[in-house]
């Protein structure tokens, strides 16, 4: 065990102000816009983190209400995620679809979100039907917009319709209007886009930090895995950064409904605007945590040093880290991509928070990047990251270990528009298809998608976000790119089908599950699909063996997503909870579970709400919302058993040199597992015996999982469950399930 | 750099006189008349001699503040500017010397600034401000 | 023999918590490791030896993103 040191003398000597600035077409850009709408507000401030009241507007025929937050909306949904939700569910119908005019995309900050004093405290939730699963979708996002939305007066955003030319929706709550903008030409890139506009709506120098921009890319419009950035501005880079609201194609329903950008200008932020009722344990609680990284994060997870990419080594050396589409768990070339690099390549003296008050501050920039390839090649750019998931699935995931070539392409995922992780998975699935002959280079337009092939992986992302050729088959996801190939009769379906690392539509996140059947649980028996924010149980189920019974797990499986949930009802972000722990955290009890920090996050929600809970209420509350969107999943036609069922790949070896690279576990596992003989057994005979181990222990995990979370074994929560949450409450909840008991 | 300096040669903690550093930095400082808020605090060991909590301007809060509200003035000293600071309190949770105080009351944390008012009112003549070489910056 | 997370690992006299993390490569920073049940603090890792039959917890908490 060898615990990476950091040496400031390694960091490279790269000057952080300096990149190619666009301001020159700002001009341009305002030449092109036009006001079609533009109505006054009464800008306010939170109330006990609430502003009371929430958004709604439609792009297509501009109509902009206010609707006020009722009793009921805080005490069942809290806000954010539970918000978004519930937004959502009145405003579509089970026949709707992504890209009707009654999707909405929803954003909404949590009650929380703002409160300058804790970690990880600035984060917006956003909810829509997804263009890939057909249900809803939520993703946490960090970024200044949520936060000021919620200071110039609203809760939550709701965007509807559909307009017929590009739009620009500006929020301006220092002066209280609302204006909607035509905007005809101009960039659609991020990084290009959210500078111009940044500086187009401040008002001065001075205002920048205040203002915050949404938008996405050119892919966006052209794929299914389009992507949202939040923006905010760097103070002493003097640039506009960005983090992500990645998953499921939010920002492909952005583009369906023509929108360019949402832009924000809050008042200028200060540490009450919550109002919150006890604001002294908020700064003591605070405090306390700002301490404890100080003293802890150095010889714990080093985040303020390398961001989450610091478990890339950690993940390979837990044969972990997804190698090759999800064969193999670790790499020799992974040193050239893990912390140790990272922490030299990022810049290290500034300060690095995606909200104010961020001492975990993980969001690491790497800067002056030349970019080699695309419409941007020999521009100098600031690149957010990498984090994990993208070390992992830009890199090893496609065996890519030149960590210029890693920076390009995670670089272009942003400012295109398209998610990280998803991108990474299915070209990670496009390249095995490649090496397995499913695709070759005539079905690909000529891209080479061999193992490690950047300049091939690069092109294809450019064709993507040109709408061209292979790049737009890709950016359909793993799914409908499964379907497309079977379809064309170019492989055996069973492979292909095997071999696709997606579950609902969604793209597998970076860990490998094969031997956890804990996370083949976490991964599949999501509400979103599979991404690991509900649980990542894989060093509990598989290294420490603390939970190895069905029951164990299925109490894992019901504990974990509820309390993860919770982050995004109240607007708070998963990291600082466990990548740092308080030092005498190894004595506690349930250490695992982080109870000291646990405990801060039910004192702030208390100290800011005035609704006293305790750490049971925190699961309560999330498990409201949670039930809630299962039943919403099967309102949509989707959320039952079935659309549970996980590929192959994530189970356990679908191939031969999968289980060659494993046999002596796989071997071993045959005779203390199954209580059978591999002896005198071929390669095939043996993965047939784990396939049907493991597929039948996988369904065992469904039902101790369905029984504890109280549903029925069909995955459809039970009228007891729904009175136990008060979810009754809700006629159109009731009815969906009773179709289904 | 200009930065507040005690000896401990000369200060008995408290023992022989009435905390009248603290005091004056309290009223002349921060109008208030609780010396607890002072941007100095002499503390006395059981066993004899003391210790102060007092900001030695080494500028590590500089590089933590998100807000860009620490900033060295001429003189070198560590100066919050109350307008641009957010209240994280990220500069009292990373000051290795608990130098950054917080009065519940404000938002603004507060420390010390050199300025010297206790110089002046200290019976043993302990405290100086003196000219020291600024530290380098610090990855912190 | 003693036991690490409930897989069987061979013994030698003098054996510390150290040596088995190095053993087993247990490289992630955040662990809680228990010798027979007593919790072994981190700064003790390099001096607490392991007696033979022993049953030990090295219990990896969670992190990442």
């Amino acid at each position: 065990m060898s615990q990476l040191v950091f040496d400031p003398s390694k960091v490279m000597d790269i000057d952080y102000t300096k990149r190619t600035e666009y301001l020159d077409q700002l001009e341009a850009l305002r030449a092109g816009m036009r006001t079609v709408k533009e109505v006054p507000f009464q800008p306010s401030l939170p109330d006990k983190g609430y502003t009371n009241r929430t958004l709604y507007v439609n792009v297509g025929s501009l109509e902009v209400t206010e609707k006020p937050v009722t009793q009921q909306m805080k005490d069942v949904f809290i806000g954010g995620r539970g918000f978004g939700l519930y937004h959502l569910w009145n405003a579509v119908k089970p026949t709707t679809r992504w890209n009707d005019p009654e999707n909405e995309i929803v954003i909404s900050p949590g009650p929380v979100a703002g409160m300058t004093q804790y970690a990880g405290t600035g984060k917006s939730l956003v909810v829509s039907l997804s263009p890939q699963t057909d249900i809803p979708i939520d993703s946490n996002v960090g970024g200044f917009y949520g936060p000021l939305l919620k200071f110039s007066g609203f809760d939550a955003l709701e965007l509807q319709g559909k307009a017929e030319k590009d739009i620009i929706l500006f929020i301006d709550g220092v002066k209280g209007l609302i204006r909607v903008e035509e905007v005809a030409g101009g960039p659609e890139d991020s990084h290009v886009l959210a500078e111009l506009l940044t500086h187009l709506y401040a008002e001065g120098e001075k205002d920048l930090p205040n203002v915050s921009v949404v938008s996405t890319g050119a892919a966006a419009a052209h794929s299914l895995i389009g992507m949202l950035n939040f923006s905010f501005y760097d103070r002493r880079r003097k640039c506009v950064r960005f983090k992500q609201a990645g998953r499921g194609g939010i920002g492909t329903v952005f583009r369906d409904k023509r929108i360019r950008a949402l832009v924000v200008r809050g008042p200028k932020v200060a540490g009450d605007l919550n109002h919150p009722v006890d604001p002294e344990t908020i700064a003591k609680t605070g405090i306390k945590y700002h301490k404890e990284i100080r003293e802890n994060d150095g010889g714990q997870c080093m985040m303020r040093r390398n961001g989450t990419a610091h478990i890339v080594e950690i993940m390979d050396a837990y044969d972990l880290l997804p190698v090759h589409n999800f064969q193999y768990g670790s790499h020799p070339e992974v040193h050239k991509i893990d912390s140790s690099y990272w922490q030299q390549r990022c810049t290290q003296h500034t300060v690095d928070g995606c909200w104010y008050g961020c001492s975990m501050a993980c969001a690491k920039g790497a800067d002056g990047l030349v970019l080699k390839t695309g419409p941007y090649k020999g521009d100098m750019v600031t690149v957010d990251g990498p984090e994990y998931e993208n070390a992992a699935g830009l890199g090893s995931n496609c065996g890519v270990f030149d960590p210029d070539y890693l920076l390009e392409l995670n670089f272009y995922c942003d400012t295109y528009g398209i998610c990280t992780i998803t991108y990474g998975t299915l070209t990670a699935f496009v390249m095995e298809c490649y090496q397995r002959g499913i695709l070759n280079k005539e079905r690909t337009g000529g891209l080479e998608m061999t193992w490690g092939n950047a300049e091939a992986d690069l092109e294809m992302m450019h064709r993507m976000a040109r709408g061209e050729g292979f790049g737009k088959i890709a950016g359909l996801g793993v799914k409908k790119m499964k379907e497309y190939f079977i379809q064309q009769g170019w492989g055996d379906p069973q492979l292909i089908n095997d071999i696709g690392m997606e579950n609902k539509g969604l793209e597998y996140s970076q860990y490998m599950s094969k031997e956890s059947l804990a996370q083949q649980g976490g991964y599949a028996l999501t509400n979103k699909g599979p991404q690991h924010d509900e649980a990542w149980l894989i060093f509990m189920d598989m290294v420490n063996k603390q939970i190895p019974t069905f029951e164990d797990k299925a109490e894992a499986l019901y504990y974990f997503p509820l309390f993860r949930t919770w982050f995004g009802l109240n607007g708070f972000c998963k990291l600082p909870w466990n990548d740092v722990v308080p030092a005498n955290n190894s004595e506690q009890p349930e250490a695992h579970k982080v109870p000291e920090h646990v405990q801060n996050y039910v004192d702030l929600f208390s100290a800011t709400t005035g609704v006293k809970i305790d750490k049971e209420d925190l699961i309560m509350q999330s498990a409201r919302v949670y039930n809630f969107q299962r039943v919403f999943n099967i309102r949509m036609g989707k959320g039952l058993r079935l659309h549970d069922a996980a590929p192959y790949r994530s189970l356990g070896p679908v191939t031969k040199e999968e289980y060659e690279s494993r046999a002596e576990r796989y071997d071993q596992q045959i005779i203390t597992e199954m209580g059978l003989d591999p002896a005198g057994k071929s390669t095939e005979e043996k993965m047939a015996m784990h396939r049907k181990w493991r597929t039948d222990r996988f369904s065992k995990l469904m039902d101790s999982v369905y029984t504890r979370r109280g549903w029925t074994l069909d995955g459809v929560p039970t009228l007891a469950r729904l009175q136990e949450l008060g979810l009754d409450a809700f006629p159109e909840v009731v009815d969906v399930v009773k179709q289904h008991l | 750099m200009k930065q507040l300096v005690i000896d401990f040669q000369k200060c008995d903690a408290g023992r022989n006189c009435n905390h009248e550093c603290e005091m004056e930095c309290a009223v002349k400082v921060f109008k208030v008349d609780d010396p607890a808020q002072a941007a100095l605090q002499i503390k006395a060991y059981e066993d004899g001699g003391g210790k102060a909590v007092l900001c030695d301007q080494c500028g590590d809060c500089i590089v933590v503040c998100p807000s860009e509200a620490l900033k060295r003035n001429k003189l070198g000293v560590v100066m919050i500017d109350k307008q641009l600071c957010v209240g994280c309190y990220m500069c009292i949770g990373f000051c290795e010397k608990d130098a950054f105080m917080r009065n519940p009351d404000w938002i603004v944390p507060h420390k010390c600034t050199s300025c010297g008012v206790c110089v002046k009112v200290c019976p043993h003549g302990a405290l100086s401000i003196q000219d020291v070489p600024e530290p380098a910056v610090r990855i912190i | 023999m003693i036991l690490v997370n409930e897989e069987p690992l061979n013994w030698h006299a003098g054996m510390t918590v150290r040596d088995i993390l190095r053993v087993r490569n247990y490289r992630f920073p955040m662990l809680v490791i228990h010798v027979n049940d007593v919790l072994v603090a981190k700064a003790d890792y390099d001096t607490t030896t392991v007696p033979d039959g022993a049953v030990v917890k090295v219990i990896h908490l969670i992190s990442g993103g």
